[in-house]
């Protein structure tokens, strides 16, 4: 399974796509940043396969 | 080489200590477990280290380790979110690893000898991966490893009803950027993860050699809290005494006591090692602190009697009651019933805790 990450261009704080789907736009997590972080930030080719299988990174309740 | 430490998941089986803080933040002989792992990377050399972070206890942790440089090494924090297995979490870290090696370490595991063997295994010979290994008497409750003679490693079989050894897998890999390729090329288990043994097993049947090293000391999964406190009992054995803190005439203290600077022992209180009593924390008279027992910081012992034990932190125990096997959470007060009416216990539990009276 193909896993999509992003990098904070600021601090190097890794997200991964799941999270930021959910969030669709987020503070950076990292220690005392202020970037904001969204999932449009990913290449298009990461959103579309992400989004394509976006089942595979949910937990069913 | 890099360093990948596990600080996911939900903590489901230590709650309630758990719906307050991450599990690997849950102080064993006074130290996070967290920690151990951090200070076995360091100590095999490898100081970057990513940090693989859920949706629960995000900010202590990082509150906690900072930027690494308190504890010498430096920490990237990679955001997992949903816990969709071990192998995702790797996968987080592709662009961390880059083209190194690494050394992936569950967060909430704590060995005796550390890695130090391990990755020496590993970095000697010709291999995709290295598995660390440990003989149990239970093989079926574990993921279980086929080895021949020479440690190479032929099959993984996820807790099997006839285990083809009796050895169990322990919670620290170590990985070629192999790893990744494999991970792209396995799928979600039936619980709705990306296992790990499935990419290691799809690395033995693609890549070929995968090395395998026997932990002859200790190792625990700190998952549940009987191992917390066995994982106590075991770092005590080892604790060197060292009092830095204040003994009182009249404090009867004896055997390796590690009394850390701002503790306090009171006249007529007894402490037998080994023992751990963190900063801030008085034992007051009348109060005896058994063998393996870890007072976490700023608690007060008033005439209760504890053995084996973990007392997390900023608790008040003052009861002439004894307390053996038990783990008590942060900010818990534990007081006497003694002259009150109607008699009997007198509980505020919390949701999933676990109580013997």
């Amino acid at each position: 399974m193909k896993v999509f990450t992003l990098a904070c261009a600021d601090c190097g704080t890794v997200v991964a796509a799941n999270e930021l789907e959910r969030r669709r736009e987020m503070h950076c997590p990292g220690l005392d940043c202020e970037a904001t972080l969204r999932f449009s930030d990913l290449p298009e080719e990461a959103r579309s396969a992400f989004l394509a299988n976006r089942e595979q990174y949910r937990i069913r309740d | 080489m890099k360093g990948i430490i596990l600080a996911g998941g939900r903590g489901t089986r230590l709650r309630p200590l758990t719906h307050t803080g991450p599990k690997q933040l849950i102080p064993v002989a006074n130290r996070p477990v967290i920690e151990y792992a951090i200070e076995d990377l360091r100590e095999a050399g490898i100081t970057d280290i990513a940090v693989i972070l859920g949706n629960k206890g995000r900010e202590e942790i990082q509150a906690h380790l900072g930027d690494g440089s308190a504890f010498g090494v430096d920490v990237t924090y990679v955001v997992q979110g949903n816990p969709l297995g071990i192998a995702h979490a790797v996968g987080c870290c592709r662009e961390f690893v880059g083209d190194d090696d690494c050394v992936v370490y569950l967060g909430d595991n704590v060995l005796k000898q550390g890695i130090t063997d391990l990755v020496a295994s590993f970095e000697t010979g010709d291999h995709v991966a290295g598995i660390a290994l440990q003989h149990v008497e239970d093989p079926g409750r574990f993921g279980v490893a086929d080895v021949d003679e020479s440690g190479r490693v032929h099959a993984l079989v996820e807790k099997p009803q006839e285990p083809p050894s009796d050895l169990a897998l322990v919670g620290v890999y170590v990985f070629s950027p192999a790893v990744f390729e494999a991970i792209e090329a396995i799928e979600p288990s039936w619980r709705d993860e990306l296992e790990i043994t499935d990419a290691i097993q799809w690395l033995l049947e693609h890549h070929g050699s995968i090395d395998s090293h026997v932990v002859e000391g200790w190792w625990k999964d700190t998952g549940k809290p009987e191992d917390i406190i066995e994982a106590n009992r075991l770092l005590l054995e080892d604790v060197e005494g060292a009092v830095s803190g204040r003994v009182a005439d009249g404090a009867e203290v004896s055997g390796r006591v590690d009394l850390h600077e701002g503790a306090r022992i009171e006249a007529d209180a007894v402490v037998r090692g080994p023992a751990s009593i963190a900063s801030g924390t008085v034992i007051e008279a009348g109060t005896y602190v058994g063998p393996y027992t870890s007072i976490g910081p700023d608690s007060r012992l008033v005439g209760a009697q504890i053995e084996n034990s973990v007392v997390v932190g900023g608790s008040t125990i003052a009861t002439a009651e004894r307390f053996v096997d038990s783990l008590i959470g942060r900010g818990a007060t534990v007081g006497s019933a003694d002259g009150r009416l109607p008699t009997g216990n007198r509980l505020v539990v919390g949701e999933n805790s676990q109580l013997e009276l």
